[in-house]
Formats: C-alpha cells, sequence, structure tokens
C-alpha cells in the first residue's frame, strides 16, 4: 500500500546505513598498529572450486569480514567469496520453503537459527569432522556453529554521570546517577533484556536462568518512567548517547568503538554485561554446501578469527586466537580473560524455549 | 477494447509480482497450521493488538487533522497566488522527493534535547531547561504530518483549481465579503479535495512504521511494528492476521470515501 510497509530494521542491517559514515575512521589505527597475521597453509579438504555465496549484515561489518577471511580464503582455497548484505532468518524461512535457495551460508544466531529449526527443517549440520579443534565446545551445536563473541553491555556518558556504573544495580539507580536510560525492546523481533532486570532486582549472575518473568517485569516497573527509548537496532543507542538524549543505555559493544573514535566521551561498562554469539548457518538444500562448510572450518581456524578482532572490537570462538592479538587490542574484546569473567552467557536455550512467553509478556507490560 | 489492452501488460504484472503474493501471505492467517479461524477469534482478547491499534488510529487521525490544517491554506496559497505557485510547489515536492529516513533522522536533529528548535529557544530566553519533545508521541506527530503534508495539498490544491473563478467573481458582485465567499462557495467545492487528501494522508499513516520507531516514545508500538515483530519471531500466521485487519480496515475507509459525492473526481487530473 505505501513504501512505509516494506521498510523494515534488521536486526543489524542497518549497520552499513547508520553507521558506517561514524564506523570506517576506527579500522584504519587498528591495522596499522600490528601487523596482521597470516594464515599460510590449510588442510587440502578445505581447498575446493567454485564460489560460495555469504549472507552477513553488510556495511562495517562486512568490510571488516572482506579483510579478516573473505579474501584471503578466496586466495588460499580457491573458492570465489560473494558477499550478501541482509542476512535475516525469516528470508531463509522463505527461501527453503519457495525452494529457491540463494545463499549458501548466513550469519544468524544460535536462537534464530535453533528457533526456525524447531518449526522445520531449514539447516543443514555442520560436518565437525573438518572444524578446528580449537574452537571451543561452548560454540558448538547440531546445525550451526557460532563465529564471533559480541556483548551486550551497560554503557554511558562520562560528562553526563559522575562517577563509574558498576552492574544492572547502578542502571535502576537514578537518584545516584541521574539522566535518561535507554534499553533493548522488542519493536521489531527484539528480545527484553530480563536478564539485566533480575540482576538489577539482586538476583547473583549465576542464577538468572531459568527468567523468572515475573520478577523481570516487577524490576523493569522500577525503571520504566526513565527508559525513554527501548531500540530494537544497534545504531540507535549509539545516536541516543552522540546526541545526549541518553545518560545511559546498553548497547551492543562494537558499536562504542565507533562511537568513541569520533570523540564522543562515553563509556562501556562491562560488569554484568551479557556475552552473546553470532553463528554460521547453511541453509538446507543450499547449492555450495560443501564450499560452505569448508569455509565454516576456515573461518573458525585461530588465525581468521584474530584477524577479524584486528577489524571490530569482536571476540574469537577459538581458544587459541588470543595469542595472534597484540595486548592492546584484546583488552576491549569480550573474549579477552578480564572481560569475559565479568559477563554472563547469554542462555540461548532458555530464550529459545521461552522466547514468545516472555516478548508478549513483556509486550504486555510495556502498553499497560 | 483499446485501453484494457494498454492496461494489460501492467495488470500482468500486478497480479503476478503483487496480487498473488499478497494473497498468499494472506492466506497464512486461515491456512496456518491448518484450516481455521483461530487467529482471528483471539484477536478481540488480545490486549497488545488492541492498545497497538488504538494508538495506530489515534496517531493517523491526528496527523490527518494537523496536515488538513496546514495543508488547506497552502494549497489555497498555490491556486491564488500563481506568482508563488513554483515556489511553493518546490518547497512541498523537494521533501516529498526525499526519503523517509532521511526526513524523520532531520527531524530527530531538529527536535532532539540539544537540537536547534530547544536550542533558538533557550537562546531566546523562552525556556530554561529544554523541552523533551523527540521520543515522545508528539515528535511522531509532527514527523508524520510533514512526511504526509503533500498528500494533502496536492489533492485539494487541484479541487481548488478546479473551481470556475466566475463563482468567486458573482460572490463578490453579490456583495459577500470575502471571508463569507470562502465559507459558502470555495470550502464547499474544495470538499471532494479534502476528502480524497484526508483519505490519502490516514490511509497512508496506519501503515507508518520507521518514523515512529525513530522519533517516537518508548510506548510507541504501530500495528506495522507489531507485524514486524510476528513476521521476525517466525509467527507468520497471526502476522498475517494482523495486516488482513489493517488491510480491511484500509479499504473499508477507502470504500466509505469513494461514497462521497466528488471524491472519485478528485482523484483525476485536470478533470476539467
Amino acid at each position: 500500500m505505501s513504501k512505509h510497509h516494506s521498510i523494515r530494521f534488521g536486526r543489524r542491517a542497518t549497520l552499513g546505513l547508520l553507521g558506517a559514515g561514524l564506523a570506517a575512521p576506527f579500522i584504519r589505527p587498528a591495522a596499522a598498529q600490528a601487523a596482521w597475521p597470516e594464515q599460510t597453509t590449510i588442510p587440502d579438504i578445505l581447498k575446493g572450486s567454485g564460489e560460495v555465496r555469504i549472507a552477513g549484515f553488510g556495511g562495517t561489518m562486512n568490510e571488516a569480514q572482506i579483510k579478516a577471511y573473505y579474501e584471503p580464503f578466496e586466495k588460499i582455497s580457491g573458492i570465489k567469496v560473494r558477499a550478501f548484505p541482509g542476512s535475516d532468518p525469516t528470508k531463509i524461512k522463505a527461501m527453503v520453503e519457495t525452494g529457491n535457495v540463494e545463499w549458501d551460508l548466513a550469519q544468524l544466531s544460535r536462537g534464530s537459527i535453533m528457533n526456525l529449526q524447531k518449526r522445520g527443517d531449514y539447516f543443514e549440520k555442520i560436518d565437525y569432522d573438518i572444524i578446528d579443534s580449537g574452537v571451543d565446545p561452548a560454540y558448538r551445536f547440531e546445525y550451526g556453529l557460532e563465529m564471533l563473541v559480541w556483548a551486550q553491555v551497560l554503557a554511558y556518558r562520562k560528562d553526563l554521570v559522575k562517577g563509574e556504573p558498576k552492574g544492572w544495580a547502578d542502571f535502576w539507580d537514578t537518584k545516584k546517577f541521574p539522566g535518561e536510560r535507554a534499553m533493548y525492546g522488542t519493536t521489531s523481533g527484539g528480545f527484553p533484556e530480563m536478564e539485566f532486570a533480575l540482576m538489577a532486582a539482586g538476583v547473583p549472575p549465576d542464577k538468572v536462568y531459568p527468567i523468572d518473568i515475573d520478577k523481570a517485569l516487577a524490576s523493569y516497573e522500577k525503571i520504566k518512567k526513565d527508559v525513554i527509548k527501548w531500540w530494537d537496532t544497534g545504531a540507535v543507542p549509539i545516536q541516543l548517547l552522540t546526541d545526549r538524549e541518553v545518560a545511559m543505555t546498553t548497547v551492543w559493544n562494537g558499536r562504542m568503538a565507533a562511537l568513541q573514535a569520533a570523540g564522543v566521551p562515553a563509556e562501556i561498562s562491562w560488569s554484568q554485561g551479557l556475552s552473546k554469539r553470532d553463528a554460521w548457518g547453511i541453509p538446507k538444500g543450499a547449492k555450495n554446501k560443501a564450499n560452505a562448510m569448508k569455509f565454516v572450518a576456515y573461518s573458525t581456524m585461530a588465525i581468521p578469527q584474530a584477524r577479524i578482532a584486528f577489524a571490530i572490537p569482536y571476540g574469537s570462538v577459538n581458544n587459541a586466537s588470543n595469542e595472534y592479538i597484540p595486548p592492546d587490542r584484546l583488552a576491549v574484546l569480550p573474549s579477552a580473560p578480564d572481560i569475559k569473567k565479568q559477563l554472563i552467557n547469554y542462555n540461548y536455550d532458555w530464550w529459545i524455549d521461552n522466547r514468545e512467553a516472555a516478548v508478549s509478556r513483556f509486550n504486555k507490560w510495556l502498553l499497560s | 477494447m483499446t485501453p484494457y489492452l494498454l492496461a494489460a501488460p501492467l495488470i500482468a504484472f500486478m497480479i503476478a509480482f503483487y496480487v498473488l503474493p499478497v494473497v498468499a501471505m494472506l492466506m497464512r492467517s486461515v491456512s496456518d497450521p491448518s484450516w481455521t479461524l483461530q487467529h482471528y477469534a483471539a484477536l478481540p482478547d488480545d490486549v497488545v493488538f488492541l492498545k497497538t491499534f488504538a494508538n495506530t488510529f489515534y496517531t493517523s487521525l491526528i496527523v490527518t487533522l494537523a496536515s488538513l490544517l496546514l495543508g488547506y491554506p497552502v494549497a489555497l496559497a498555490l491556486v491564488r497566488a500563481p506568482r508563488w505557485a513554483l515556489v511553493i510547489l518546490v518547497l512541498i515536492m523537494l521533501p516529498f522527493w526525499t526519503s523517509v529516513l532521511v526526513r524523520s533522522y532531520a527531524w530527530m536533529v531538529l527536535l532532539g534535547r540539544h537540537g536547534l528548535f530547544n536550542e533558538a529557544l533557550i537562546a531566546a530566553g523562552m525556556i530554561d531547561r529544554p523541552l523533551r519533545i523527540l521520543n515522545t508521541p508528539l515528535a511522531t506527530q509532527i514527523a508524520m504530518s510533514h512526511i504526509l503534508l503533500p498528500y494533502m495539498i496536492l489533492p485539494i490544491a487541484n479541487a481548488l483549481r478546479q473551481i470556475d473563478p466566475s463563482l468567486l467573481r458573482a460572490a463578490s458582485g453579490l456583495g459577500s465579503p470575502p471571508w463569507r465567499t470562502f465559507l459558502q462557495v470555495t470550502l464547499p467545492l474544495s470538499m471532494p479535495g479534502v476528502a480524497a487528501g484526508v483519505l490519502l494522508v490516514f490511509v497512508l499513516a496506519l501503515g507508518f512504521y520507521i518514523t515512529p520507531a525513530m522519533v517516537g516514545g518508548p510506548r510507541e508500538i504501530t500495528i506495522s511494528m507489531l507485524i514486524a515483530q510476528r513476521v521476525d519471531q517466525l509467527d507468520w500466521a497471526y502476522a498475517a492476521t494482523l495486516s488482513a485487519v489493517l488491510l480491511a480496515t484500509a479499504l473499508a475507509i477507502i470504500g466509505a470515501f469513494y461514497r462521497l459525492p466528488g471524491v472519485g473526481n478528485a482523484f483525476r487530473m485536470n478533470a476539467r
């Protein structure tokens, strides 16, 4: 009916649109500081011919991936990589159902892969025989392999907040730390940060799961009037911090580097953040399934995983990667030992089972 | 026969690439997981749906009223001041050709806590602390009214242009003061344009997504956002049900308006 119907914010699809200009400067200094490690040999089983069509999120992430592992993979394996923006589980559902699978591999999350897999057969199984042994078992699952570690954390403006907020009790405490807040909402398919609400109410980090939805909503009630925006795409909290619309917000950590590089006095507080992951999934019936599997194996090897951290502040799933990353770079990654221990692991399994109930309860609460 | 032949490629294109996919999607509301009306039956008890629908309707109503009040004088100026017509037309059309995303961003810059509007008011000494406009329903209403204004102005201007100037001369020749000529001649004769503008703006406003998401308040969920949310949750049957309700609402409003005298004409260009 009108074009306004059809335009949707993808989870991070708008990254290119909204963040590219801001983000571009921070890729270069990191690259200049230290030489990138090179993967000089690969097992013969990862070599091949033809192409692999990979759906990612476009923008800065795509630029990082081209340099970190698309181009090196093309050179060393003989398989051509074609990158597409706009990865989205709903598109994979439509592709597989219509038998017109346009991607061989997609960047998703364990949650979106398993949510789809619950409703039918939408993904190929991962061939773990060719996966690098350094990939931590925690990141492996039947229908996908996690390949990027990031964090959803507290961020604040140093010029608007006096002192250092640490953890969610501080985020909730608008007397001690006055100023508006923003949090991740459900507008277009997001997940409420019920973990944070629980920790704000005093639940210890290791007791957050299984989430007590009633208790989380009761805790949310205390911050509701101070939350001026429930964001649903990563560019929004960054914009709100830049424009001084909020003093404190939750963010995806990767976005903060761009903001800081642009000179905004904003800081991440890692304490009690959520460690989340992106995962590779191979859509069922993908034409170049074998090439996709080879690429999954290559991109999760220690060096390609380390290279991504040179370009964008996201962590690695390979236990051997950290030795290839200079200490000053490691210090800003969610997979750095000092940071990792402050984060809690996002429990995809709980959310796969309870997403609908949690989101619909949250919606009802928000509108009441 | 020839007109139909000329239109045939477009009609075939629309059926293949628009009607069929839309019907296929809407069918999910009654065929997923099996033939059922349960998705529709559940709506009256769905608090989130009811509140969202009411909010969308209310916002559309305010936006329609605002663009009518702002747009009518502009349309009048467009027709009555031919010397300025080109300038006015360019001023209307330039934003019209700019993407909704860009215009919503522009409103963020203007209405923000440290935006131009607040800074100007503070500099003028009218307020001490910045007003919260951005991230409230008011911001949505302002930005949407701006985006939809051309849809109001153009049909009204078209209707005004079709008014026979001799009628106005006759009115003033018979001693009618200008305000009375306006109320008794111009306004009634422009009503088909007003109805067309109101219809266009209201129906388009029902489907807004980006603008409320970007500049709106924390509790502003529109029906389109709810549809997107359900699509993302892979609950396509429910998304299809909501889409069907939205489509039916829009069609019912369009149907009702077309029954008003003269509205059909107002969409025709150069009807005279």
